[in-house]
């Protein structure tokens, strides 16, 4: 299977990639490891699954409907665990067609080779660790959202809600609204932090609306707010009881907490891009130009992957980068025409999308306030104290620090932990520039070996020469 | 006693009764029943399996061989790996699929 | 004015560093990185006797020991080494025949080796498969967390003086041994260049050939699994090294190749490789199918032209030395770091060296 262009991610900005290369002709691909495409903002209900159309449920469709009539190839359900080719090829060699290896919805394993590879993979969350993180019923902020909209569950009874950026009243908002009790809204910003955003915020007139609403609702309901302060502790034998905030203890039986975004760039970083950090963008983000390409010639980056600046801007970035990609491909003729209404789009929309987004940047703070014998990496048991121990050891970047310590060398491969300990590494070696990021490598994902497999014989396996004796 | 902690416990004893987390005004396939580490449960079918569980009061999710434990879903979008689960004997993550009648849950 | 330049600082720099400052000796040990971060960091920590070539199981055999007892003689510092049994299988005739031979020149050298029935290779490896039709069994085997050598190493060095300076490139040498680097120069009576798979540059600073190729192994990690297997497994080609670590993660190896080189280092896998070495792990352990691959990652090593190690002075400059290009490297480095630092101090090595004449001989030659 070959393409002009392949689109990896089935969020806003891809499926906008795809359909408008596709629109123009191109021969495209969009793979989403979700049943159906959305991503984590319009991500589909369920199919079955029929409830109230609200305003995210209508941009959805628009967008879902816009591609199914693209005629751009959909392949749903299927995670991409592997990214090649491009400059991924021995030395003195040309740049390769990229290469795409993932597993469709029956476990199979399949191949695919594309000229132009726009990666949209989005965010995903960042949580700080704080005493008592690992507790059942302690979940993510963002992931409240999708339990909540795409699912239709509440994730408890009597809920706080805390950390940073307007999530926090989206969720607070819906959960009363779905019937729960919400104990407190803990939200690390102040007010006058909200007052500064506010200018940029007026640029998106629907969303400052939007905002304002939840807060009212928060306000008619009488729901404590708490600026400016955060949750220091969770505690609960087997699973959640309350929450600490400024030392006195809430009752709960969940918590939903998110320190804000952060840009997908597994991708980017396997195929060497290079990349900058930019904390009010998320952290590390690939450089980009101003048409979404990385240094790697022929990918493109957008959406929230690309540095976080919220929904609106998603599609808006997908359609400058499938432009781009057009254009290097030599299937645009009048690049500079088509490009001026989707990159007027974004400019507008990245402005109150980057204000948001600088109020889910890290704070340090938090970080610096972790207890010394507070797990920091889930997967692997990875303490505070251990991480600072490495240091004190020598180690003087991730790579280092993760060889020292195993931290981000389980499961989820430093998505979860790796802000923290980058944070925790940038302390002791001068700043989160020189403690740097993980090598990227394959697989994106964890992949079940016996997917990977397949039925095969002994003697097809490759097996190169020996050594010699 | 904290204050709240009250809602709590009568939350306990509420969750095997009905479905109290199930969003209302949703419509939703026909309950399906499958089971989670011997216990059987029901759902409506094609639900997400770790919003399932969720709503089904369970929350800790086995012990694993993770060293943070035990798991609990924590990003709800396939990253975290904390709902690893075996569905009829396969590693899956239960936030990224959904309940299918009969289907057999247990701890990894 | 140090006594010693050492450059690079992998297993092969750091042993001999560490020698050579505890015989008095005033060392620097510069690396363009960071201590162990290329192939001594990177590598499948096997300590094996059925991968190495006959000709180092003596000295493989010493280093096997040191691994052991590393805390001992490296101030605690240590690689979680674990000793337990190998097994070399074969599933066809032509590699039952192949282990034999292998099997016998391997024994001869000094390694325990015998030849075991299929059934007994399943007693002493449970997980095996029953494919499986002949077996070579070492008593002798083990493996490391390579990741934490460079850890193992930095505390006992310091403690012995060496001057550690990581991030420091040296970009040349200038007559008298001035090492020149980004952050000025540094002097020293003699040098070791020990820089892995960057011999070769190092070597050409001082105007001598020295053709090293570089290979470029792939390595894939599981997730962590309820125990399937307890022994070092490779197969009579030497293409598989599969070990499962007290974590419960299972890493599988074996020189299968991927994409990169000296200026970019392991770039990529190859999807054939990854695919093959992963079918051969499963093929020797079935139960390896119920696993989840994590991560796969690649690093360099080094090879001279007869596959023979590169150890001992530089032929026409005095003072200078050489040290790397180990085939099983990691196994025997700490033990040829040590030989070295004898030869260096004037004395007898216990072993003998691997001098490099040999190789400049032919690169004149042809
Ligand atoms: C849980 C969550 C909730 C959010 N809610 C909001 C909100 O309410 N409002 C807002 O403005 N912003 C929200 N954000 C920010 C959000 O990321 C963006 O606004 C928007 O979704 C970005 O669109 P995108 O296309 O860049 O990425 P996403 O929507 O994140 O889409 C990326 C897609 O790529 C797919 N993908 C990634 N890697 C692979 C792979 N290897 N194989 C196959 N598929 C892959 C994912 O499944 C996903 O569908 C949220 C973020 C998260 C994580
Ligand atoms: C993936 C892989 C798996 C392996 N598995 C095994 C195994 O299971 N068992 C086994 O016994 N062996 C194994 N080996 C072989 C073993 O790792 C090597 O033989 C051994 O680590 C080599 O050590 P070294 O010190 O010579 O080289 P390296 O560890 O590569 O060290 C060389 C150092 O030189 C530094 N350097 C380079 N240029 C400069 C410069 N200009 N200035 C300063 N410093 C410089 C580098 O940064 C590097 O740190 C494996 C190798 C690889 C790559
Ligand atoms: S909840 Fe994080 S992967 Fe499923």
């Amino acid at each position: 299977m070959s393409y002009d262009i392949a689109v990896l991610g089935g969020g806003p900005a891809g499926m906008a990639a795809a359909t408008e290369a596709a629109q123009r002709g191109a021969r495209v691909v969009l793979l989403e490891e979700s049943a159906a495409p959305g991503g984590q903002v319009y991500r589909a209900p369920p199919s079955g699954f029929i409830g109230p159309v609200d305003a995210d449920r209508r941009a959805g469709d628009a967008l879902r409907a816009a591609l199914l009539a693209s005629g751009a190839e959909l392949r749903t359900g299927c995670r991409v665990w592997g990214v090649g080719g491009g400059p991924l090829v021995p030395q003195r060699e040309p740049a390769a067609p990229f290469r795409l290896d993932a597993l469709d919805s029956d476990g199979r394993s399949f191949a695919m080779e594309a000229r132009a590879l726009v990666l949209c993979c989005g965010t995903h969350e960042r949580i700080i660790a704080f005493p008592g993180w690992t507790l059942p019923g302690v979940l993510g902020l963002a992931a409240a959202t999708i339990l909540l909209k795409a699912h239709g569950v509440l994730p408890g009874r009597r809920v706080v809600v805390a950390g940073a950026g307007p999530l926090l009243y989206a969720v607070a908002a819906k959960l009363l609204k779905a019937g729960a009790e919400v104990a407190a809204v803990v939200d690390l910003a102040h007010r006058t932090e909200w007052l500064r955003a506010l200018p940029r915020l007026a640029a998106r007139p629907d969303l400052l609306a939007q905002g304002l609403a939840w807060r009212a609702t928060l306000v008619a309901r009488g729901v404590r707010v708490i600026a400016g302060a955060g949750v220091t502790a969770a505690r609960g034998d087997e699973v959640l009881q309350a929450v600490q905030v400024e030392g006195a203890w809430i009752a709960c039986d969940a918590l939903c907490i998110g320190h804000g975004l952060v840009p997908a760039t597994e991708a980017t970083r396997t195929f060497r891009a290079a990349h900058r950090y930019a904390p009010a963008e998320g952290g590390w983000v690939p450089v980009l130009d101003a048409d979404q390409r990385c240094s790697v010639p022929l990918l493109y980056t957008a959406g929230d992957g690309a540095g976080v600046r919220g929904a609106a801007a998603a599609p808006a970035s997908g359609r400058v980068a499938a432009l781009a990609a057009l254009h290097d491909l030599g299937l645009l003729p009048d690049h500079a025409a088509a490009r001026v209404a989707p990159a007027r789009d974004l400019a507008r929309a990245a402005k109150a999308g980057g204000a948001m987004a600088r109020m889910m940047a890290l704070r340090p703070a938090l970080v610096r306030a972790i207890p010394p014998e507070t797990i920091v990496c889930r997967c692997e048991g990875v303490t505070r104290a251990e991480i600072e121990a490495a240091c004190a050891d020598g180690a003087a970047d991730m790579n280092q620090m993760k060889q020292f310590t195993r931290c981000g060398m389980g499961p989820c491969q430093g998505r979860i932990c790796g802000e923290t300990a980058a944070e925790l590494v940038g302390m002791h070696c001068g700043g989160r520039e020189k403690a740097g990021f993980a090598t990227g490598r394959l697989p994106l994902r964890p992949v079940p070996m016996d997917a990977l497999l397949g039925e095969f014989d002994y003697a097809d396996i490759p097996v190169p020469k020996p050594a010699p004796i | 006693m904290i204050a709240g902690m009250d809602v709590i416990a009568e939350h306990d004893r509420m969750k095997d009764v009905a479905h109290p987390l199930r969003i209302a005004g949703i419509s939703r396939p026909a309950d399906v029943t499958f089971s989670f580490a011997g216990t059987s449960l029901s759902a409506p079918e094609g639900e997400n399996l770790a919003a399932a569980l969720i709503a089904c009061g369970i929350r800790r999710l086995g012990e694993g061989q993770d060293a943070a434990r035990p798991r609990a879903a924590l990003c709800m979008m396939g990253v975290c790996q904390q709902c690893l689960l075996r569905v009829d004997g396969r590693l899956v993550q239960a936030c990224l699929v959904p309940v299918r009648a009969g289907m057999v849950v247990t701890a990894t | 004015m140090f006594d010693v330049a050492v450059i690079g600082a992998g297993v092969m720099g750091c042993s001999t560093a560490l020698f050579l400052a505890r015989a008095g000796m005033k060392v620097v040990l510069l690396d363009r990185g960071a201590i162990c971060r290329e192939a001594s960091g990177v590598n499948a920590g096997t300590l094996t006797m059925q991968m190495t070539r006959a000709a180092l199981i003596p000295y493989a055999l010493r280093a096997h020991e040191m691994w052991l007892r590393m805390p001992e003689w490296c101030d605690g510092g240590h690689v979680l080494a674990t000793a337990c049994p190998g097994l070399s299988v074969a599933f066809t005739e032509h590699e039952a025949a192949m282990l034999e031979e292998r099997a016998h020149f391997r024994r001869q050298a000094g390694a325990p080796i015998e030849l075991v029935t299929p059934a007994r290779a399943r007693e002493i490896e449970p997980g095996l498969s029953e494919r499986v039709i002949a077996a070579g069994h070492c008593p002798i085997d083990g493996f490391t967390s390579a990741y934490l050598t460079g850890r193992a190493f930095r505390p006992a060095l310091l403690n012995a003086g060496v001057e550690l300076r990581e991030d420091c490139a040296v970009q040349g040498i200038a007559p008298g041994f001035v090492l020149e680097t980004a952050a000025g120069t540094v002097q020293a009576k003699r040098i070791v260049l020990a820089g892995g798979v960057w011999l070769q540059d190092m070597a050409a600073w001082l105007r001598v050939t020295l053709p090293i190729k570089v290979l470029i192994n792939q390595l894939v990690v599981t997730e962590r699994m309820a125990p399937v297997m307890r022994t070092v497994l490779g197969v009579a080609s030497g293409l598989l090294s599969l070990k499962q670590y007290a974590n419960g993660s299972v890493l599988i190896g074996g020189g299968w190749q991927g994409i990169g080189d000296r200026a970019r280092g392991g770039l990529a896998v190859k999807p054939e490789s990854f695919l093959g070495n992963v079918r051969l792990a499963a093929h020797a352990v079935p139960a390896l199918r119920d696993a989840r691959v994590l991560r796969a990652w690649l690093g360099l090593e080094a090879e001279t032209a007869d596959a023979l190690p590169a150890i001992g002075p530089i032929p026409g400059i005095d003072d200078a030395w050489i040290i790397g290009s180990v085939h099983s490297g990691y196994t025997s480095g700490p033990y040829l770091g040590k030989l070295l630092a004898q030869a260096i101090c004037g004395q007898a090595p216990e072993l003998p060296l691997f001098p490099i004449d040999r190789l400049l001989a032919q690169e004149k030659a042809a």
